[in-house]
């Protein structure tokens, strides 16, 4: 197979199992613990977060090779990063007020939430390590947001059992919620080593 | 100014870590070794002193529209600071905690602190309150740091005693690698927000028992 | 009127903070930048005095390679230094792999790596056990491969895809100076 598409496969696998984003490199932990109590909600966030992270990660790919790196201003990159970031999620709620309302009503109270996101700039900042081009930054991104929907889901639907059960009170919510979180990465770990090549 | 209370809020009653539960990604990912907690929890104290007092002296300043989108920008700069005088001067821990250190940025903790605080508060209140929380994410960082080092890797004081070895303490093969791999992280901190849950209510039952005699 | 005053302000105060920032970070990436440029120099020479303590004048030359992960070969008297990115756990593995004229490795170093600190981290550390890791190596040629999949590569403990990471990266070495003549 062409390398390059194999090293695309390589991306898509490892950002969503072998390396995903929550349970592994513990990007967006933040959301991951306070937006998980209800699976829909988990969906509607996860939803909204991989949208963002696409985006996050073709525009700052941009914004890093034709500005910061053509002007030898690399030291800027976390302050440039955010700043797109921030921008792009203001963009995006109120194209999304005007264009697809419907969605807006799905994902918009998620939004404001994910410029404080390390995923976002997580993804961003990864990429420029990586040496990733457009393509594999974008696909980066867009799987990484997959990866987090994927454990947020999964979590969600944990949480929404285990926040029903009895547990001595000293471990009731946050306590309960970390260690079931540990387990489903004990579970994640078996991904690791994955190859399909 | 009650510096005393202030102190008790960011080390127990309002820990960021332990009870505010802000900024875990970095509390879950680099409290693999002592060397690794102690350095985040300077840097991270650094900027949260160094963002508390320019947003507070500015806080007049900044119309509140974009008083996030001028706070970020300020923390951002801090924390590039930050990470390019660690780059320069402690190479071995800019190595060790990576991407880490940039994503402070979006760590709630400061954020959180230049909302809920600095952008209301005088700027020596403002300095001492990024002082305490700091001091309250450090402790956490360290007793996580701690538990896991010794679990997983069997070892105290990675990266700092021993010429960078550790003090021995578990014979090497015994260490339960786990702890230190990510799933290690969540279980530590679950468990230590209990613990921590549990004292802080012991606490006050025995000082309501004290009130009632 | 009064609303164009508004954004005015609102615009100029972002302007004003986001360049006294930019102001301040230039400075501060002055005084830093030669001593990050300085560090990472000496760590890549430091890496290559490590891997082949004979070599000097080292020339970069042109070299052929198969699987990729070859960045640079430098040559001199001496041998041969090698330098490749193979694909660990945790991302690109940074090193130096120093050969002899006869085509045997004399050296492993790795430059910079992220894998995970206590398991794949040992390959590189300054410890006992990495150093021990590392110069096993040593003397050895042909292709190599990981103890569990029958080779003579002892991996470290819990990490045997940075261990195999690390020997594919020797092997691209060793197989790009084989190519060389």
């Amino acid at each position: 197979m062409n390398p390059y598409v194999q090293s695309l496969l390589g991306i898509l696998l490892s950002a969503i199992l072998t390396e995903n984003f929550i349970l592994v490199k513990f990007y967006g932990i933040c959301p991951f613990m306070g937006v998980s109590k209800k699976t829909d909600t988990a969906i509607g966030m996860g939803m909204a977060v991989t949208f963002v992270m696409a985006i996050a990660a073709a525009a700052c790919w941009a914004v890093n090779e034709l500005i910061l790196v053509n002007l030898g201003l690399e030291y800027m990159q976390t302050v440039a990063f955010i700043l797109v970031i921030a921008a792009i999620v203001q963009v995006v709620e109120m194209f999304l007020k005007k264009a697809i309302p419907a969605l807006y009503k799905a994902l918009g109270v998620y939004l404001p939430l994910i410029t404080t996101n390390c995923a976002v700039l997580g993804v961003a900042l990864v990429n420029v390590q990586q040496g990733y081009d457009f393509l594999q930054s974008v696909l980066n991104g867009a799987a990484g947001g997959v990866g987090f929907t994927v454990a947020i889901v999964l979590f969600a639907s944990i949480r929404e059992r285990t926040d029903r059960s009895n547990c001595p009170e000293s471990f009731k919510g946050y306590p309960l919620a970390l260690i079931a979180a540990g387990l489903l990465a004990l579970a994640f770990m078996g991904f690791s080593g994955l190859k399909i090549f | 100014m009650k510096i005393g209370k202030m102190f008790k809020e960011g080390l127990l009653t309002k820990n960021p870590v332990l009870v505010q539960l802000l900024g875990m990604c970095s509390i879950l990912a680099i409290t693999t070794s002592l060397f690794n907690g102690i350095g985040m929890g300077i840097s991270v104290t650094i900027i949260l002193i160094c963002s508390n007092v320019l947003i507070s002296a500015l806080r007049k300043v900044i119309p509140s529209q974009i008083r996030i989108a001028a706070y970020i920008v300020i923390i951002a700069g801090f924390v590039t600071i930050v990470d390019l005088a660690l780059q320069a001067f402690l190479p071995e821990l800019s190595e060790s905690l990576g991407v880490f250190i940039p994503l402070i940025v979006v760590n709630c903790i400061i954020l959180g602190r230049a909302e809920a605080f600095a952008s209301k508060n005088t700027v020596a209140a403002s300095a001492m309150d990024g002082l305490f929380q700091g001091i309250g994410y450090t402790v956490a960082l360290v007793i996580m740091c701690v538990i896991r080092e010794f679990l997983g890797a069997g070892t105290f004081g990675g990266g700092i005693l021993n010429g960078g070895e550790g003090i021995r303490i578990l014979p090497e093969g015994t260490p339960a690698m786990m702890m230190i791999m990510p799933v290690g992280g969540f279980l530590t901190l679950g468990f230590v927000v209990a613990g921590f849950q549990w004292l802080m209510k012991r606490m006050e039952k025995k000082k309501k028992e004290a009130e009632k005699k | 009127m009064k609303n164009v005053l508004y954004i005015l302000r609102i615009v100029g105060t972002l302007f004003l903070i986001t360049a006294l920032v930019a102001a301040g970070l230039a400075g501060v990436n002055a005084i830093t930048q030669p001593r990050i440029a300085e560090y990472k120099a000496e760590k890549m020479e430091k890496a290559m005095k490590e891997v082949l303590p004979e070599g000097e004048n080292l020339n970069a030359v042109a070299f052929t390679d198969e699987t990729g992960m070859v960045n640079a070969v430098y040559a001199c008297d001496a041998g041969f230094v090698v330098e490749v990115a193979p694909a660990g756990f945790g991302g690109t593995i940074s090193m130096m792999v120093g050969i002899d004229m006869e085509g045997a490795v004399k050296g492993v170093s790795i430059v910079s790596q992220t894998e995970t600190a206590g398991l794949g981290a040992v390959a590189a550390a300054t410890t006992s056990s990495g150093q021990a890791f590392r110069d096993q190596f040593v003397g050895l040629s042909g292709t190599l491969a990981v103890d569990k999949d029958g080779g003579e590569v002892d991996s470290i403990t819990g990490a045997t895809i940075t261990t195999r990471a690390i020997t594919y990266g020797v092997n691209a070495a060793l197989a790009c100076v084989r190519n060389l003549g």
